[in-house]
């Protein structure tokens, strides 16, 4: 079959023998692989852009100081180590000698305070650098960051691939939001942007891997790369995508619907990856609005749900059941005060519902038309009908559901995912719900556990404090935890060595012909 | 059987009875009118002739292929396509029917004025011009997206795109009786000008009126199935034509019942009013005819 | 000639004014604004805030109007903010696309609905008549893009025919081309031809009962021969005259089939604007197309006046 969006004739390399530990793995340099994603970058300037769809392509696009390994754990990446002072407001970063961008400039300290800096003026999530109160090129090849006060996050912050605190050449530093020329460090170099239809990137063949790093670890690591190109296409439709891969067209689908990956498993040609978990389903309620500000109205909610019935429908086949608020094999990640999770128990609602204020008022779930939050919606629909709650869903697409979210009127709930956060680790999963940003009323108790989490330097004491805001989460049913769901991934046999993470990384992996 | 309605010893007949005769000689309309009233009852004894809820979900009978319980299979919720169809058929056609009516209003009012006082028929001819400029579907799309996703929004949306056409009709047929004897025998005897456009203009606009309408009825359910596809139709749960569709579109390659039958509902119901439609013309508007 | 020609010009140019304000309008009657496309859920208002200074939204609506106007009126229809690229370039890049689609499917709906409405007024009556007219209407009634969905399946999944989606251009590789085009553009075509089918049938139908046919039946010539030389041209004029409906229709049915296809055309990105709240593109990309349907309308008027002197006098 004739490859319709790929690149006819495949230059195949020569098969390199390579011995990885212990055993021979024929690795073949070349190839293309085309990956079917589900939305454009709405940006490739990567400091511009929290949204998934970018971070699938910057990434292998740019590098930052500090990057997340396996375990997202923070470990240097363009920079030696972080060298901390006592007071632990001073960092000193010794930038790795030789790195070349893409253009063929060395990688220097100017380059990394032009980047910071402009991070803190247009970055996407600029609070990650807010600590900050100086940046300065202390040597060529060093930077020394000074910050206002202690904060215990400093390093995950930096590290932190939401949206990235990515290391230009200083000149495009320079530059306003999206107006950069894209070029990083990475081991892909960017080929073109072709809005509405893909994204090109192809091998570098000047990167310079980390030489501390062993094997591929998380966004860190050893990055090595035997293909020749990638190509992201953007396909919304989720029939589309699948034919295309079918069709051989398309080598790689970042995601596919459970039934499409239970009817391709059992097919030699492909294989199918499961990224579990990769985010969490969250029910959130309007704290400013009755009866959602009614804390025994939100118990009973939490009571009636059955979360297994939510997460099997709007999620078949990959999603756990778990109440934590964070991963499993999180460092921090426990059990403990998620008692209230999934009880789904009719009665022990209705007896909250008598206590609180309701009346019968029609309620407005507000959702996206993503297929998945759409159905949570529908099934908490149903299932508050059974204790005689008359829930209606408001559908629209993200830009109006995202900005009726986050004011005070027009909704009592809102479901959707959460994916980075918990990755990021305990104290961005606890900073949506500082200052009311989430629930849209101040929680002086999550105000204050969010500040001593951050400068508290101690491990122990940081732990306590997040188990108190998990408990504090279900006590008051703040908001509500669906579980966790992950994402199908489906390649096609000839992809070797591919092993899903949050981005489908395209280094270490290789194309048989 | 029908047919003994156009005995000849019924003449002679009041015009109402000439059309009626008429309608009931045309197979067009005889096809298009019994498949109209099937769809119709369906969606009336809706609740009587579906065999589940098709709200209830049920995880445990997902994405079953059509057998002997679920005879048009289940979607990804484990509910009943054949009662959501059947459901469906309620949505579907109120929206055809209210986007019929609103159009239908807006239209007769906006073209009757236009062709009837030539002082205002430029400008709202010209604002007609304009919406018509887009195309109906880009401009339901995007009223949709300001007002956002309701029944009564996809009413509205929908109504917009097809009144200026609407008006067009009406003005057309509004132009040619002004002009002719009679009208000025009423004005002469000293008829109002509203009273000459309800007595004596209206009348003769309505022929083609009721035929475009016919046809905005189909178009509406198709736009409708459009809308939903485009992810701006009506809200779930309750399912409509167009959202049964849109919701299986993920389940495309492992569960396409639910995506063909309501497909296949849609053919049904536009198909018949198509021939209604059709019916109505030869009838009612012969000079239309194609 | 000339005055009908000044009429309908200053007509056209109105009606411009209005589409290009209600272009404008819709971007502060849609709620939501492009800064959620860069943002996740995390983001809080301030950073909203921030992004949208940044993204120039924070200016006052009058302010953007005139800037607007003052660009459109030198032809440039502004700079999109997620495609990140000027608008004018993003359509002209994809009008080929869509144009290829839209021409391809009212080649597909003239000859085909041309050929079906002859067959259908030829036998008028007897079976193939009925069969024709039966398919046209069926054509009519089915949803294009729910046929759409259907082909992929059947052709696409099920064969592996044609492929799924996507686009080729035709300067790459023809036969790529002919690849992904073909049966976009096939069931785009479906309700034209059932339109121009019916339209076809009744104007032969209607030529073949006047004078002259019948003279010239009288005479003794050949049927077909009547029919082409006689029937066909004088029943083609009043199909030529819906080129500009049909045209319409085309452009707008195009918008929902780029989407069922993934075809990256100027229907797709208009949609793909609408629901990422991508202003400039949204106000571009509708006058465009209104643009492009006045100016056809208009063409096809002086074309209908040139060749029928009583219109001028309407």
């Amino acid at each position: 079959m004739k490859r319709w969006f790929g690149f006819g004739t495949t230059a195949l390399g020569a098969a390199v023998l390579l011995t990885a530990s212990g055993s021979v793995l024929a690795q073949t340099k070349g190839g293309d692989v085309v990956i079917a994603i589900t939305q454009a970058p709405p940006s490739l300037d990567a400091q511009v852009t929290s949204a998934q769809a970018a971070r699938n392509v910057t990434l292998q696009i740019y590098e930052t100081l500090y990057a997340r390994d396996e375990n997202a754990k923070p470990v240097p990446e363009l920079s030696e180590e972080a060298k901390i002072s006592a007071d632990g407001k001073t960092y000193v970063f010794p930038i790795r000698k030789g790195v070349k961008f893409h253009n063929g400039k060395e990688l220097d300290a100017k380059d990394v305070v032009a980047s910071l800096e402009r991070y803190r003026k247009v970055g996407a999530s600029a609070s990650l650098l807010s600590a900050i109160d100086k940046v300065t090129e202390t040597g060529p090849h060093e930077v020394t960051v000074t910050l206002k006060d202690v904060q215990s996050t400093f390093l995950d912050n930096l590290s932190s691939p939401r949206a990235p605190i990515a290391i230009y050449p200083a000149e495009e530093a320079a530059k306003p939001a999206n107006q950069i020329n894209y070029i990083g460090t990475g081991p892909f170099r960017f080929v073109e942007y072709k809005p509405d239809s893909h994204v090109k990137i192809a091998r570098y063949d000047g990167y310079v891997p980390n030489p501390k790093a062993t094997g591929r670890d998380g966004l860190a690591g050893k990055k090595e790369v035997f293909l020749d190109t990638v190509t992201f296409r953007f396909m919304p439709e989720a029939g589309a995508r699948s034919a295309a891969f079918e069709a051989g067209e398309v080598q790689l689908l970042e995601t596919v619907e459970g039934a499409t990956a239970k009817r391709l498993e059992s097919d030699k040609r492909y294989v199918v990856y499961k990224v579990l978990p990769f985010a969490f389903q969250v029910i959130k309620f309007n704290h400013a609005q009755p009866p959602t500000n009614d804390v025994n109205f939100r118990l009973a909610v939490q009571a009636a749900l059955d979360m297994e019935e939510i997460m099997a429908i709007s999620y078949p086949d990959i999603n756990q059941i778990d109440g934590a608020w964070l991963y499993p094999g999180a460092p921090f990640y426990t059990k403990t005060g998620t008692e209230k999770y999934n009880q789904a128990d009719l009665n022990a609602a209705k007896a909250l519902l008598a206590k609180s204020g309701y009346k019968g008022e029609k309620l407005t779930f507000i959702v996206d038309n993503l297929r998945a939050n759409t159905d949570t919606a529908t099934v908490v629909q149903q299932r508050l009908k059974d204790i005689g709650v008359n829930v209606e869903l408001s559908v629209a697409d993200w830009p109006t559901v995202s900005k009726i979210g986050f004011t005070p009127n027009g909704w009592q709930f809102w479901a959707h995912g959460y994916g980075i956060e918990p990755y990021e680790g305990p104290a961005s999963v606890m900073a949506p719900w500082v200052n009311g940003t989430s629930q849209l009323k101040k929680d002086d108790k999550i105000d204050s556990l969010s500040a001593a989490l951050n400068s508290a330097m101690d491990e122990g004491k940081r732990k306590e404090i997040f188990v108190e805001f998990q408990k504090h989460m279900y006590d008051n049913a703040v908001a509500m935890k669906a579980g966790n769901y992950g994402l199908f991934q489906v390649g096609t046999a000839k992809l070797k060595n591919f092993k899903p993470y949050r981005i489908p990384r395209m280094w270490g992996v290789w194309l048989e012909p | 059987m029908s047919i003994a309605i156009a005995k000849p010893e019924l003449a002679p007949r009041s015009p109402t009875m000439i059309v009626i005769v008429r309608l009931f000689q045309s197979r067009s309309f005889l096809i298009g009118a019994a498949l109209v009233l099937a769809i119709a009852l369906v969606a009336v004894f809706a609740d009587v002739l579906s065999p589940y809820d098709p709200l209830r979900n049920s995880f445990r009978t997902r994405l079953r292929p059509p057998d002997s319980t679920f005879w048009f299979g289940t979607d990804h919720f484990g509910r009943d396509i054949l009662s959501r169809v059947i459901h469906g058929a309620r949505i579907s056609l109120v929206i055809g029917l209210m986007t019929a009516l609103l159009t239908g209003i807006a239209g007769t009012m906006i073209g009757a004025v236009a062709g009837f006082f030539p002082t205002l028929d430029n400008p709202i001819m010209r604002l007609m011009d304009a919406l018509m400029a887009f195309p109906a579907i880009v401009l339901a799309i995007a009223v949709a997206a300001v007002l956002g996703a309701s029944v009564v929004n996809v009413i509205i949306a929908l109504s917009i795109a097809t009144t200026p056409h609407t008006a067009r009709i009406v003005r057309a047929s509004v132009l040619v009786v002004r002009e002719r004897e009679f009208i000025e025998a009423a004005r002469a005897l000293g008829a109002s000008d509203l009273r000459v456009l309800c007595r004596h203009v209206m009348p003769n606009a309505f022929g083609p009126l009721i035929v475009r309408l016919t046809y905005v009825f189909a178009t509406a359910i198709l736009a409708e199935a459009a809308l939903s596809f485009i992810g701006v139709g009506p809200p779930p749960p309750a399912p409509s034509f167009g959202s049964i569709i849109a919701q299986g579109r993920d389940f495309i390659t492992e569960a396409p019942w639910i995506t063909i039958f309501p497909g296949l509902a849609i053919i049904v119901s536009v198909l018949g009013l198509n021939l209604l439609g059709d019916g109505l013309r030869d009838v009612l508007d012969p000079r239309m005819r194609t | 000639m000339s005055r009908f020609l000044v009429k309908r010009l200053a007509g056209a140019f109105v009606v411009l004014v209005l589409v290009s304000l209600m272009s404008f309008a819709i971007i502060w009657l849609v709620p939501g604004d492009p800064t959620a496309a860069f943002l996740d859920t995390s983001a809080t208002p301030d950073q909203v805030a921030r992004l949208r200074q940044q993204l120039g939204l924070d200016r006052p609506i009058a302010m953007q109007m005139l800037d607007w106007y003052a660009r459109i009126v030198q032809g440039d229809l502004g700079h999109s903010i997620l495609l990140n690229r000027s608008v004018t370039a993003a359509i002209l890049e994809r009008l080929p696309v869509t144009l290829s689609l839209a021409g391809l499917a009212l080649a597909f709906a003239l000859v085909m609905g041309v050929l079906a409405g002859i067959v259908a007024a030829v036998h008028h009556n007897r079976w193939p008549d009925q069969l024709v007219m039966s398919l046209a209407l069926f054509g009519l009634s089915v949803p294009d893009f729910w046929l759409g969905i259907m082909l992929i399946l059947l052709f696409a999944v099920k064969l592996g025919l044609f492929p799924t989606g996507g686009y080729v251009p035709f300067s790459e590789d023809p036969f790529g081309w002919a690849g992904t085009i073909i049966m976009p553009a096939l069931t785009l075509a479906i309700i034209q031809v059932g339109f121009v089918a019916r339209m076809t049938r009744a104007s032969m139908l209607e030529i073949l009962n006047q004078d002259f046919i019948r003279t010239a039946d009288a005479k003794g010539l050949k049927r077909a021969e009547i029919m082409l030389r006689h029937g066909l041209p004088n029943a083609l004029i009043p199909i030529l005259t819906v080129g500009g409906i049909v045209a319409g229709a085309l452009l707008g049915g195009a918008v929902i089939i780029e989407q069922v296809y993934s075809i990256p055309g100027v229907g797709r990105l208009i949609i793909g604007g609408i629901l990422s709240r991508d202003y400039p593109v949204i106000q571009g990309g509708l006058l465009f197309l209104a643009v492009i349907y006045l100016t056809v309308n208009l063409v096809v008027d002086i074309l209908y006046a040139v060749a029928d002197p009583r219109v001028r006098l309407e």
